[in-house]
């Protein structure tokens, strides 16, 4: 999978690393913002009252 | 030209059984590497979580109480020094306590999930309505993330009995002395919020304060009290000096 995405990008290898590194961050980004305060409510770690 | 480079082509292209073979092999291979990089992505993601909500919503919520407690004090410079009536927009007070290490804890009115997770302490309004600190009588009951979100009530397993809690408003402190706790209990035992909690030993009605949070460390299967009792109430004085406790 991640052979498949290096060889699919285009340039030599220090290109190739440069834009794997900025699709990485693309990704962290994604889900610090998007994915994770989406699920975090869905998960059991952080209620914190008290309630019927 | 183009005729021989089209035959140079095929003459490589000629040996096509023997890769066809290897790929059926290949394509098992490749399919088990593939899972194999997605279990590896799978735990990637799943520690990213782990950073996100043990580090990053507490960077986000600590910013955002910073900027709503300034604001808070503004309002109660701007509104100046007269007996003030109290302001619940944007919250009611700051909770100290030393104990915990923790100090200027914003307190808002609501424990909603959106309120909590701006690293601030919320006083109940349900399901059992929380009294407040000027009132005669009553239960002040409070929640606030124990992990994450600013996490101010990760300490609570520190305060003791007789470690103080004070709660500054505009124009007075609050200073409450711990006396019970209950390390553990349902996530339905809403009693612990009664004007008059039982669990904690008390029968008579009175003005005390309970921080709830969850337990253990990192999850969301108990809760845990801390129960304390006002001791003295003091002005505020223009200086905001803070009281003894707090010294």
């Amino acid at each position: 999978m991640y052979g498949w995405i290096w060889r699919k990008l285009p340039g030599n290898a220090a290109i190739k690393a440069a834009i794997s590194l900025l699709l990485i961050l693309g990704v962290v980004y994604a889900l610090f913002q998007y994915v994770f305060p989406w699920a975090e409510p869905l998960l059991p770690f952080n209620d914190v009252t008290v309630d019927q | 030209m183009v005729a021989s480079t089209d035959q140079e082509e095929r003459a490589d292209d000629s040996p096509a059984p023997a890769p066809r073979r290897r790929s059926r092999r290949g394509r098992v291979l490749t399919a088990i590497s593939v899972f194999g990089e997605l279990l590896i992505t799978g735990g990637l993601v799943l520690g990213l979580f782990v950073v996100y909500s043990l580090w990053w919503t507490n960077v986000l919520a600590d910013r955002e109480a910073k900027k709503q407690g300034n604001e808070v004090r503004e309002t109660w410079e701007e509104s100046g020094s007269g007996p003030g009536e109290l302001d619940t927009k944007g919250g009611v007070g700051f909770l100290h306590v030393p104990a915990m290490g923790e100090r200027d804890i914003l307190v808002k009115k609501g424990t909603s999930t959106k309120d909590l997770n701006d690293g601030t302490a919320g006083y109940y309004t349900e399901p059992v309505k929380s009294a407040l600190p000027q009132d005669d009588k009553g239960n002040f009951s409070l929640a606030a993330h124990r992990d994450g979100h600013g996490a101010k009530f990760h300490n609570i397993h520190k305060l003791k009995n007789g470690d103080s809690i004070v709660f500054e408003s505009k124009d007075k402190w609050y200073v409450y002395k711990v006396y019970a706790k209950l390390p553990e209990t349902s996530k339905y035992n809403v009693s612990v919020l009664s004007a008059v909690p039982k669990e904690s030993g008390k029968k008579k009605a009175g003005r005390y304060i309970t921080l709830t949070t969850c337990t253990p460390i990192y999850t969301s299967k108990h809760r845990y009290i801390v129960w304390g009792e006002l001791e003295r109430v003091e002005k505020v004085d223009s200086e905001r000096t803070p009281p003894a406790e707090l010294g």
